[in-house]
């Protein structure tokens, strides 16, 4: 099988074009900016509150985006047609992976611009949350394949949501059940943990840990979500 | 060159026989539609398109045989399915520049949208057409795809004449280019509007209509008065198609009505159905359709699947309208459609009765003096 960067891109531009006439999934976009906008304004200068604004971007737009695009194509039973092309499934993932990559790289840098957030570390910071990003692309993606329509994929999404961006509300939940330790693990948390460290002056090496707990979700998530794909596409 | 080649295909489910082992061959240049009900239509694609295993025997594509669960082979096949999905937010045009890029076809575009006549709503949503209009952006993308082996499901189901004609011309073109195209079906008019190699695959197993003569024993009413004049005169150019072991049944009418058949052209036209009044209505009936008729209390009845229906003309009137259909007169008031005996039984030995092959076995009494006629008919003397 050859994997064709044409086929990628036609599925790309496709994909782009679907979307940007969904209003449905458009106007979800515009709320991590409108947050971030009011957040800047507000003057609520705190780190966890500009990664509430983030994970808010990562959420709605990562997750959300590539959930959708994948469950319309389920929906519309247009899936079906697109693996009886000669497009392979990598290339067919790859192409909406990219779709949403793009929209979160570029939903994400708007609201950090907007809510006056500087790190003092670019460098990591921006590698930490190109990490992240894939990672939420990938958990776009294991919702995509287990929903059955952009409907249900709306509804899954909001506990995800609730999870992923009170991130920082846990933390004094933490301290009082010890238990709940494991949760210090989520990718949010330990990267709203590197953003803290690099403002104290961290540099790369300090925080190489966070990112390698990062880098473990991103393979495990794209790993469980080639497992299911192969398990449910069989059977459907 | 072989294209599709299904051997000994056979599937089960449960209880129950979906199709037996068949076997049929598709070459280039060929277009051959299968005419089947609903349940053997879902299984056979479902293997085609990879979605169920093949249980038995094998599939083989373009020289490569698949068993098991096919994969892989969808390069050089394309699917005309039934239930597609379609970008409706994207334009036709969008829509076919995307499967254009996708298939990597050098065509361009609006030239395959002229060929389908969407030329006026090449800037249209597809979520704004209407479905005719949708299934020929779905023939769109079959040209762009350009496959060896085209499958179409029910390709004109619900669609317009405009769409009937597209359809037409894009089977006529796939052929003349060399590649193969497989209909399936439940509907015989769309069979027979695209081609001449007609077969029925049901729980009964492959059977090639013959389409010539074929064509009224078994379709019955869904043959119109357009389609018997084709055939009469198609019936003059003698050599009706190879008849590729087919059911004698067709067999036999071939070689009864052919000659008659010849000399009714010469009359031009003769009214060859059968008008029977049933509550102020005047119904038609084809002759192959009818059972038998029977005459009693001086009131003719035609019996069409189990049901009676009078009729105005006299039982000897009708059994020389029929004659040339292999209608017999078995019994002083009844006319039987020889084609529909299943069994001669012999009661005592002056009585008969002729069983037909119908749902419910109905029995026709056959008497003495026309047993003997009979059997000099079948050649049994």
């Amino acid at each position: 099988m050859t994997f064709s960067a044409r086929r990628i891109f036609a599925i790309l531009q496709k994909d782009y074009k679907d979307l940007s006439r969904n209003l449905y999934v458009t106007t979800t976009l515009f709320m991590p900016l409108l947050m971030a906008a009011l957040f800047g304004r507000m003057g609520m200068g705190t780190i966890s509150s500009y990664y509430i604004v983030i994970n808010m971007g990562f959420i709605l737009v990562a997750t959300y985006v590539q959930s959708a695009l994948i469950a319309e194509e389920k929906e519309k039973n247009t899936l079906r047609g697109l693996m009886l092309s000669p497009a392979s499934t990598m290339e067919i993932f790859c192409g909406k992976s990219l779709l949403s990559f793009i929209a979160t790289a570029v939903v994400v840098t708007g609201s950090i611009l907007l809510s006056n957030y500087n790190p003092r570390n670019m460098a990591v910071i921006a590698i930490a949350l190109l990490l992240s990003a894939v990672f939420y692309v990938g958990l776009g993606t294991l919702i995509g394949l287990f929903t059955k329509s952009v409907m249900e994929a709306s509804v899954v999404i909001v506990p995800v949501m609730l999870i992923f961006t009170s991130g920082s509300l846990l933390i004094p939940l933490i301290e009082k059940y010890p238990v709940l330790a494991v949760v210090e693990y989520m990718p949010n948390l330990q990267l709203l943990e590197l953003a803290d460290r690099v403002e104290t002056g961290a540099g790369l090496g300090d925080t190489l840990l966070h990112l390698l707990v990062i880098l473990a979700w991103v393979l495990v998530i794209h790993a469980v979500a080639a497992y299911v794909y192969k398990k449910r596409m069989v059977d459907e | 060159m072989t294209v599709l080649a299904i051997r000994q295909l056979e599937s089960y489910s449960e209880h129950s026989v979906v199709f037996p082992a068949f076997t049929m061959e598709l070459t280039r240049h060929e277009a051959v539609a299968l005419h089947t009900g609903m349940n053997v239509r879902s299984v056979l694609l479902g293997m085609l398109t990879g979605k169920l295993p093949v249980t038995g025997g094998e599939i083989c594509i373009n020289g490569h045989i698949y068993t098991g669960r096919i994969r892989e082979a969808a390069p050089d096949t394309g699917f005309l399915l039934l239930e597609e999905g379609h970008y409706t937010r994207l334009t036709v045009k969008e829509n076919l520049r995307f499967y254009s890029k996708l298939y990597g076809s050098g065509r361009p575009v609006d030239e395959i949208i002229r060929m389908v006549r969407l030329d006026t709503k090449a800037g249209v949503r597809l979520s704004a057409l209407s479905h005719s209009e949708r299934k020929r952006v779905q023939y769109a993308r079959l040209i762009i795809q350009d496959p060896q082996l085209l499958i179409c499901e029910e390709p004109d189901q619900n669609v317009d004449n405009e769409t009937k004609l597209v359809f037409r011309r894009l089977v006529q073109q796939v052929c003349e280019s060399g590649k193969a195209v497989l209909i399936i079906t439940g509907n015989m008019e769309t069979a027979l509007s695209v081609t001449n190699q007609v077969y029925r695959l049901d729980e009964k197993g492959l059977q090639a209509f013959d389409i010539q003569a074929g064509e009224e024993s078994s379709t019955g009413s869904a043959v119109s008065e357009q389609d018997a004049d084709t055939y009469r005169q198609s019936a003059d150019e003698a050599e009706p198609l190879p008849e590729e072991g087919g059911h004698p049944d067709s067999e036999m009418s071939t070689e009864d009505e052919l000659p008659d058949e010849a000399g009714q052209t010469l009359q031009l036209f003769r009214f060859e159905k059968i008008p029977t009044r049933m509550n102020d209505k005047i119904i038609l009936f084809n002759p192959p359709e009818i059972d038998y008729v029977e005459s009693s209390d001086g009131q003719t009845r035609l019996s069409i699947g189990g049901e009676l229906y009078p009729t105005a003309f006299k039982i000897n009137e009708l059994e020389e309208r029929l004659h040339s259909y292999g209608f017999f007169r078995c019994h002083r008031s009844y006319l039987v459609n020889l084609q529909k005996v299943r069994e001669v039984i012999t009661f005592t030995r002056n009585s008969y009765s002729l069983v037909l092959d119908d749902t419910a076995k109905t029995s026709v009494p056959l008497s003495k003096t026309k047993m003997a006629e009979l059997k000099e008919m079948m050649g049994l003397k």
